[in-house]
């Protein structure tokens, strides 16, 4: 991959007190990972695997001790704009419009409420909720939610967007649409991407480069290279396309192992 | 949206908040009005002393108004409340926003407020009395006293309660944490403040009726002990009618106003 490296991660290795039993829990170990400029990176593993405890750290919501964390060359302590988060649910404000909230970001930065309001209808035309632009959180359906959650994130122009399981909560078709429109602002933006998700099929259509992470403790397992162009990656044409069924197949094989060897436990 | 547009909207939702129920109310009242007479004249043996008619009470009420009297009264009672309410409001907002998000201070305080919390104003009014005299004063301290706590507390569990993924988002947004509080703490606070407020106001007209009794101050809570004293029931009447009605106009032309405006309109709380 050309480009700079956006995101390093170095010998990362995480434990936390388990919140019962005080126990400590190795949830990471030696992660080393680089995310290039226009990447987009998906991580895939069994539930529980630490693939969340990763992203929450690069967003700077965990703090840790053992190894790097980089974006743009700044050690990561604590959140900033320059890593924006797209969650899984439950996280645009209530009491913001549409605009609002997808405006809050510049407005939290203070730029001029001229060019807020510019790039505002910029990322409201993008995410296809023209229209909505007054409506509250509560009027919106769940996928519409996860739109403005999106458009949020990008008009704040992050470093990275980093994305966990931003599409797990809708139901299955409008995932579909979801994640064929996130190709197509993947495009028009080419923003730099660090997605997490459990779907095997959603990170190799969505990934340049999938991420398999071992049971816990996390571990990188294996990286697969995803060799189709964006333009290309349309849901509807994804059953025919043998480089997707293959990715797919070996991506399922790897996380199924993992599965199934912790079944034997 | 236009100004313009905007400010018909709010001519809109004032005069939709003027009408709206405005049928079944007219009924309720002169219903229960109807009934009361009925009840004054034909239930009652000394209804002048038991149970003064409407007309008798709206005739007490010319009179007093002639005399200049009642509008003095009402008006006495009503700046106490304004005054001792908004600031035990305006206190209690920021104590409770403090106590809901620093541990430390919410863990040294909070005993404390809760303690002061179970003593209400009344049983504090004679030490206040001792203090500064059967004087307004008094009876500010004890309405300012016993509107804090209900705002306080409720703003704390407001606070409290704020999904923890809201503040993470606006972190990452890079809201520092002056930020967080103006842009999610507060507005998710909201629906506790509204009932916080609701309850304070209305502890500040029990504690402006009951401080105006003690203290002997004029008012309409003085009207009303006045006429126990001279067996002058109307009188009585006269102002529980007008502390209800008071109450009434207050929440339907102001809290409820603010409330659509805001957590209605954001789905946090359903009507």
């Amino acid at each position: 991959m050309s480009g700079e490296a956006k995101l390093i991660i170095q010998d990362l290795c995480h434990h936390y007190p388990d919140e019962y039993t005080g126990e400590s829990v190795h949830a990471l170990e030696g992660i080393n990972l680089q995310v290039y400029e226009n990447e987009f990176v998906a991580i895939v593993g069994p539930s529980g695997c630490g693939k969340t405890t990763l992203l929450n750290i690069v967003a700077g919501l965990l703090p840790y001790r053992e190894g790097r964390a980089m974006v743009d060359g700044n050690e990561i302590h604590g959140p900033g704009p320059d890593r924006g988060v797209v969650f899984q649910e439950h996280a645009i404000l209530p009491w913001r419009s549409v605009a609002r909230n997808i405006g809050h970001g510049l407005e939290l930065q203070r730029v001029p409420k001229e060019e807020t309001r510019r790039r505002v209808q910029e990322y409201i035309d993008l995410v296809g909720l023209s229209g909505f632009e007054d409506r509250y959180p509560h009027e919106l359906s769940g996928g519409m939610k996860q739109r403005v959650a999106v458009a949020r994130t990008l008009c704040a122009d992050p470093v990275i967007m980093l994305m966990d399981e931003p599409f797990a909560a809708v139901d299955a078709q409008t995932r579909i649409t979801l994640q064929d429109e996130l190709n197509r602002i993947v495009m028009a933006t080419r923003k730099t991407i660090l997605f997490i998700t459990h779907s095997v099929e959603e990170a190799a259509f969505l990934g340049d480069r999938c991420i398999v992470f071992s049971r816990r403790p996390g571990q990188i397992k294996t990286e697969i290279k995803i060799d189709i162009p964006r333009e290309e990656r349309v849901w509807k044409d994804m059953a025919d396309n043998p480089k997707f069924t293959e990715a797919r197949d070996k991506i399922l094989r790897l996380v199924r192992q993992e599965v199934t060897s912790d079944d034997e436990h | 949206m236009t100004s313009i547009d905007l400010q018909q909207a709010r001519l809109f939702k004032w005069k939709k908040f003027a009408t709206e129920g405005a049928g079944r109310l007219i009924i309720f009242l002169v219903g229960s009005i109807i009934l009361w007479a009925l009840i004054s004249e034909f239930l009652i043996a000394r209804p002048d002393r038991y149970l003064p008619s409407p007309l008798a009470v709206l005739l007490s009420s010319a009179d007093m108004l002639n005399k200049g009297s009642l509008l003095s009264f009402y008006s006495d009672t009503l700046t106490r409340l304004v005054i001792g309410g908004a600031v035990g409001i305006v206190i209690g907002i920021p104590i409770g926003l403090l106590l809901g998000l620093n541990r430390f201070v919410a863990d040294m305080f909070y005993p404390l407020m809760n303690f002061f919390q179970s003593v209400s104003g009344i049983a504090i009014f004679p030490v206040v009395v001792i203090w500064f005299g059967n004087s307004d004063t008094t009876v500010l301290i004890v309405i300012l006293y016993t509107s804090f706590f209900p705002i306080a507390f409720n703003v704390l569990s407001g606070v409290r309660s704020v999904p923890v993924r809201y503040i993470q988002a606006a972190r990452t947004l890079g809201a520092s944490r002056l930020q967080v509080v103006r842009d999610v703490l507060l507005p998710g606070a909201m629906p506790s403040i509204a009932v916080g407020t609701r309850l304070s106001i209305g502890f500040a007209w029990r504690a402006v009726i009951a401080g105006e009794m003690l203290a002997g101050r004029p008012g309409l809570g003085n009207m009303i002990f006045s006429g126990q004293e001279f067996d002058n029931t109307a009188q009585i009447i006269l102002g529980m009618v007008m502390i209800g009605i008071t109450w009434i106009v207050l929440d339907h032309f102001l809290l409820r106003p603010l409330e659509s405006d805001t957590i209605e309109r954001w789905g946090l709380v359903s009507r």
